[in-house]
C-alpha cells in the first residue's frame, strides 16, 4: 500500500533519510518508532509529498508518486504540532478539508459529517471555540478529527499523543484503535514511545539515523530484537545486559553464573546477555542462580522494581517482583535470583560504531 | 526612605526628558496659533487664532500647500502599494529559503536602506529629466521603493518565517493548492504584520525629504519640502511655518499611535521582536 | 512538475528583483558617471577615469566634511544610545508615570527629521527664539546657537538626538521586557546590589538590542542630510557641511554631477564597511549574551 524504497534525503550535510526501505500493508496500523532526529517526521512528509526525496521512490497503491502534489496524493496527516489554523474555530478547522476543491461536500452534508466526527471524538461542545482557547488534549482531538473527517487512502499520524499528559495519553491510546475509520484505513503512526508502539502497532518499524533497523510484529520485536539498542528501546524497566563470554557449554555471565544457552558463536566471544526484568525472579531455590545485594527498591503499584548489585562488582540488574515477595527487602539485603532461560537473549558486545547485534541461540 | 528618594529622582529625570521631547511640539502648537502681530512681542500669552492655518491651507502665500499634502498622500500610498504587491511574494518565498547565499541576497537588499540617498538620486536627477519622470508621481513612487521595499520585504519575511510551514502543509493535505494555502492560511495569519508594516512604510515615505527635494519642483512636491518653503522669503513667517509643520506631521503621528505594538519589529527591520 | 516545485520560490521574487534592478540601474549609472567629467556645463563628457576620486581625496573640503560627518555621527549615536538606554531603564521601572509616558515616547520619532529641524530652527533663533527666552533668567539669553561653528554642529546633533532617542529607547525597552527574570531573581536572592546587577546581568543581556539600535543610528547619521539642510544648510561657513550636503552642493547647486556622485560613492563605501564590521560584531555579542542568559 505504502512502499518507500531507497529514499535518501539530506538537508545540507545532515542526512535525514539514508536509503530508507519501508512497506506498509493495506489496512494495517504500522508504528514507526525511533528517537527524535531519527527521520520519522521526514518519512511521513515524504509519503505526503511535503518533502521531496533526493532519490528513491514513494509508491502509494501501486502508483509512483514522483511529481504528484500533496493535495493529489489522497493522504491525510496529523502533525505533531497539530498545525491547526489558529485564526479559525474548531469547526472551521474540521471543515477545512470538506471545503477544499478535492474533498468538497455540500454544506449540509459537511455539517453532518463534522457532527459525527466531533461526537466520536467527544468535542461536540467545543466546535464554536477558536483553536487558541482549546487545551492541548482538545487541540489534539481537533487535529485528529481533521484527518478523520474526509476519506483518505492512508492516515499519517505524527506523534499525535506526545503532548498529552500521561492519563489522557493512555485513554486516547485505547480510543484511537477503536475508531472505525482507523480500523480499516492504512495508518502510518510515528512515535518515540515504545509502549505506544507495542500497544497500537499491528507491525512496528524501528528507525534509527534515517534507516529502518527492524520491522516486525510486536512479538518479533520483543523476542528477537535486532540489536541491543532495539532491545533497550522496548520494555520498562529496561532489559538487563550483562557482559559475558561464550564457553564450550554455554555462556558465563559476569558474576560467575553459567547459563546453558547454545550460542552460534565461537567460544571466547565477548557477548551481552539480555535478561528482561520480568524474566528474573527472587528467592527461588532452583535454576541458575545469581547472588547479590539489594541496591534500591521502587514500588510500581502491585509490583516492585528491585535493583540488585551482583556479587561484589559494579554490575547491577533490575527485576520486577510481586509486591508480596519484595516488600521486606532493604538495601544491602543479600538476595538470590533465578533467571528463566527460555527468554534469554544474546548479543554481540556493543562496539563504539554500532550496537551489538543479536546472536541466534538454541536452548 | 532612601528608596523613595531614588524613585522620586527617577521620576524627575523621566519628566525632564519628556519635557525636552514634548516641549518643541507644544511650542509649535503655540506658534501656529499666534496672530502675526504677536509673533515676537510675547511668548506664552497671546490671543489664539486659526489664521495661520487658514493662510497655509488657503494657499494664500503662493505656496500650494494643500496640493503638496495631496501629493504626499498619493505618492506615499502609491509607493506602499507597489512595494506590497512586489514585496509580499518575495518576502514569502525568501522566508522559506535555505540555500547558501540567500542571507547575502537579503543583506544586499537591506544595504539599500543604508546607502546614501544621493548616490542614487543624482543619477536619477539626470535620468528623470531625460525620461520625463522629473516632478511626476511615477518618478516619486519609483524612487520611494528605496525606502519602502526593503522595509516591507524584510519585516514581512520575518513574519512569514515565524509561521510554521506545517500550517500550509496541512492545508495542502486538506486538498488546497499552494496558491490557496497562501491566501487562506499564510496571508490571514500575517495580516496584522502587513497592516503594521504598510503604515510604517507609509510614514517613512511621507517623512522623506531628500527625494522630493531633488526630484520634484512643483507638480509632485510633497509636504516636507513644502513646509520648508515657508521659512524662505524676506519676512520670517513663524506662525505659518509652525502651522505647516504641524499639518504635515499629523498623518504620521496618528498612524504611529495606532501601530505602536508593532513598531519595534518594524523600526529594527525585524531584528528585534517584541 | 518537478522543476516547477523547485523553481516556484524563485519565480515569486522576480518582480522584486526587477524593481531592485530599477533601483540598481541608477546606482550603476552613477558609478559609471564618476569616471567622466559630466556636468551641466559639459553634457558631452570625457572619460577621466579615476580623476574625480583623486580630486575628492585631495580636496581639503572633503577631509573637512569627513571629519564633520564623523563628529556628527559619533556624537549623535553616542548621545542617543546613552540617553535612550537611560530613558528605557527609567520607563521599565514601570511606575504609573512610566506607563503613561511610554505611550507618547515615539512622537518625535514619527516627525519627519526635516520638520523637526524646522521646529528647532524656530526655537533656536537667537533673538526671538523661545529657547533663549527661557534661558534669559539664567543669564544665558544671547547664545548664538546655529551661528557659530561649534554651536551649529552641537545644535544639529541636538535635533538628531531629539528625533532619534526614542528609537534607541523603544528597542532597549523591548529588550528589557524580553529579558528572562530568573537570573535577576537569583541575583536578588544572593543580595546583589543595583550596580552589580546592572553591570553583570542587565547590560550584557541588553547589549544585542542596544547594538542593533547603535548600528542603525550610527550608519544613519553618517549619511545625515535633512536635519542639516533645514537647520544650517552646512553653515556657518563650512562648519556643518557633512558629506551628503557636500555632495548635494557639488551635484545639484554647482551641477558638477560626476564629482558630486564620487562623494556619495566614497560615503557609501564607508557606510558599507562600517555596517559589515558592526554586523559581524553584533553576531559575536549576541552569542555572548546567549551565554549569559543560559
Amino acid at each position: 500500500m505504502i512502499r518507500l524504497s531507497g529514499i535518501r534525503k539530506a538537508y545540507g550535510k545532515t542526512v535525514a533519510l539514508d536509503e530508507l526501505e519501508l512497506e506498509v500493508r493495506e489496512g494495517e496500523f504500522f508504528c514507526l518508532l525511533g528517537p527524535s532526529g531519527a527521520g520519522k517526521t521526514t518519512t511521513l512528509k515524504t509519503v505526503a509529498g511535503l518533502e521531496q526525496p533526493d532519490s528513491g521512490t514513494v509508491v502509494l497503491d501501486g502508483e509512483d508518486m514522483r511529481g504528484v502534489e500533496p493535495y493529489d496524493r489522497g493522504v491525510a496527516m496529523c502533525f505533531e504540532s497539530y498545525a491547526l489554523y489558529p485564526h479559525r474555530s474548531a469547526y472551521d478547522n474540521l471543515a477545512s478539508p470538506l471545503r477544499s476543491p478535492r474533498h468538497r461536500l455540500p454544506a449540509a452534508e459537511a455539517r453532518q459529517r463534522i457532527g459525527a466526527i466531533a461526537e466520536l471524538l467527544g468535542i461536540s461542545g467545543l466546535l464554536d471555540r477558536p483553536v487558541g482557547q482549546l487545551s492541548n488534549g482538545q487541540r489534539q482531538r481537533v487535529a485528529l478529527g481533521r484527518v478523520l473527517v474526509r476519506p483518505a487512502r492512508a492516515f499519517l499520524l505524527d506523534e499525535p499523543l506526545s503532548h498529552l499528559d500521561a492519563k489522557l495519553r493512555q485513554q486516547m491510546r485505547a480510543e484511537l484503535k477503536a475508531i472505525g475509520a482507523v480500523q480499516h484505513t492504512t495508518t502510518l503512526y510515528v512515535t518515540h514511545d515504545s509502549v505506544e508502539a507495542l500497544a497500537l502497532g499491528d507491525r512496528i518499524g524501528v528507525i534509527r539515523q534515517g534507516r529502518i533497523v527492524q520491522t516486525g510484529t510486536r512479538e518479533e520485536i520483543w523476542y528477537e530484537p535486532y540489536d541491543t539498542e532495539v532491545a533497550r528501546a522496548f520494555g520498562r524497566p529496561r532489559i538487563n545486559l550483562l557482559p559475558g563470554v561464550v564457553t564450550e557449554s554455554g555462556v558465563r555471565a559476569d558474576g560467575g553464573v553459567e547459563l546453558p544457552v547454545r550460542a552460534q558463536a565461537a567460544p571466547g566471544t565477548e557477548v551481552l546477555v539480555g535478561l528482561r526484568p520480568r524474566d528474573i525472579a527472587l528467592h527461588a531455590d532452583e535454576g541458575h542462580g545469581l547472588t547479590g545485594a539489594v541496591y534500591v527498591t521502587e514500588v510500581l503499584g502491585r509490583s516492585v522494581e528491585v535493583t540488585v548489585r551482583l556479587g561484589t562488582g559494579e554490575q547491577r540488574v533490575s527485576l520486577v517482583a510481586p509486591r508480596a515477595d519484595a516488600a521486606r527487602l532493604r538495601p544491602d539485603d543479600p538476595v538470590r535470583l533465578v533467571v528463566r532461560p527460555e527468554n534469554l537473549l544474546l548479543f554481540e558486545a556493543d562496539r563504539p560504531e554500532r550496537p551489538g547485534r543479536r546472536i541466534e541461540t538454541q536452548s | 526612605m532612601r528608596k523613595r528618594l531614588v524613585g522620586w529622582l527617577c521620576d524627575t529625570a523621566l519628566i525632564l526628558y519628556f519635557v525636552f521631547a514634548l516641549f518643541p511640539i507644544a511650542w509649535m502648537v503655540i506658534l501656529s496659533l499666534k496672530p502675526a502681530d504677536q509673533l515676537f512681542s510675547t511668548y506664552f500669552s497671546f490671543s489664539p487664532t486659526l489664521d495661520g492655518y487658514r493662510t497655509v491651507l488657503g494657499d494664500s502665500e503662493g505656496i500650494p500647500f494643500v496640493r503638496f499634502f495631496v501629493n504626499s498622500l498619493v505618492v506615499s500610498v502609491g509607493a506602499v502599494v507597489l512595494s506590497l504587491v512586489v514585496g509580499l511574494p518575495a518576502a514569502y518565498a525568501s522566508a522559506g529559503w535555505r540555500f547558501k547565499g540567500s542571507e547575502n541576497l537579503m543583506f544586499t537588499l537591506l544595504s539599500f536602506r543604508f546607502a546614501p540617498e544621493l548616490t542614487v538620486i543624482i543619477p536619477l536627477f539626470v535620468l528623470y529629466q531625460k525620461l520625463g519622470l522629473f516632478d511626476t508621481y511615477v518618478g516619486m513612487v519609483w524612487v520611494l521603493q528605496l525606502v519602502t521595499l526593503p522595509l516591507i520585504v524584510w519585516i514581512m519575511r520575518s513574519y512569514f518565517a515565524d509561521l510554521t510551514p506545517e500550517l500550509e502543509q496541512a492545508a495542502l493535505l486538506d486538498g488546497y493548492t499552494r496558491k490557496q494555502a497562501f491566501f487562506k492560511v499564510a496571508l490571514p495569519l500575517v495580516k496584522p504584520g502587513i497592516a503594521a508594516v504598510s503604515l510604517l512604510a507609509f510614514i517613512f515615505a511621507w517623512n522623506n525629504f531628500v527625494f522630493p527635494l531633488i526630484l520634484t519642483s512643483n507638480e509632485a512636491q510633497t509636504v516636507t519640502v513644502g513646509a520648508l518653503s515657508f521659512l524662505g522669503g524676506d519676512r520670517p513667517k513663524y506662525n505659518l511655518t509652525a502651522a505647516a509643520a504641524l499639518v504635515s506631521v499629523v498623518p504620521p503621528l496618528l498612524l504611529a499611535l495606532t501601530i505602536q505594538r508593532y513598531l519595534v519589529r518594524g523600526l529594527s527591520f525585524g531584528a528585534v521582536k517584541s | 512538475m518537478g522543476w516547477r516545485l523547485t523553481l516556484r520560490p524563485y519565480l515569486l521574487i522576480v518582480p522584486a528583483l526587477l524593481l531592485t534592478c530599477g533601483i540598481l540601474y541608477p546606482f550603476g549609472l552613477g558609478l559609471y558617471y564618476t569616471l567622466f567629467d559630466f556636468s551641466a556645463s559639459k553634457p558631452q563628457p570625457d572619460m577621466v577615469r579615476f580623476e574625480n576620486y583623486r580630486a575628492v581625496f585631495t580636496q581639503e573640503a572633503f577631509w573637512n566634511s569627513a571629519w564633520v560627518t564623523v563628529l556628527y555621527a559619533v556624537g549623535a549615536a553616542l548621545t542617543e544610545t546613552v540617553l535612550g538606554v537611560a530613558v528605557a531603564l527609567l520607563l521599565h521601572r514601570s511606575s504609573l508615570l512610566g506607563r503613561v509616558l511610554e505611550k507618547i515616547l515615539i512622537l518625535p520619532l514619527m516627525i519627519a527629521p526635516v520638520i523637526a529641524a524646522i521646529i528647532w530652527k524656530l526655537m533656536l533663533q537667537p533673538s526671538v527664539g523661545v529657547v533663549n527666552h527661557l534661558l534669559r533668567p539664567f543669564g544665558l539669553g544671547g547664545v548664538q546657537w546655529t551661528d557659530t561653528p561649534t554651536g551649529a554642529l552641537l545644535s544639529s546633533i541636538a535635533v538628531d538626538v531629539w528625533v532619534y532617542t526614542p528609537f534607541v529607547a523603544i528597542l532597549a525597552l523591548a529588550g528589557l521586557r524580553s529579558l528572562p527574570t530568573s537570573p535577576f531573581e537569583a541575583a536578588a536572592v544572593d543580595g546583589a546590589g543595583w550596580w552589580y546587577t546592572f553591570r553583570r546581568l542587565t547590560l550584557p543581556m541588553l547589549w544585542p538590542y542596544v547594538l542593533v539600535a547603535v548600528i542603525f543610528r550610527f550608519m544613519d547619521s553618517l549619511k545625515v542630510f535633512d536635519i542639516i539642510y533645514a537647520l544650517t544648510e552646512g553653515g556657518p561657513g563650512d562648519s556643518t557641511v557633512v558629506l551628503q550636503i557636500r555632495a548635494y552642493l557639488e551635484a545639484i547647486r554647482f551641477q558638477r554631477y560626476s564629482f558630486g556622485i564620487s562623494y556619495t560613492i566614497v560615503l557609501w563605501a564607508v557606510v558599507y564597511l562600517a555596517a559589515m564590521v558592526l554586523v559581524k560584531h553584533l553576531g559575536k555579542i549576541q552569542r555572548k549574551a546567549a551565554e549569559v542568559t543560559t
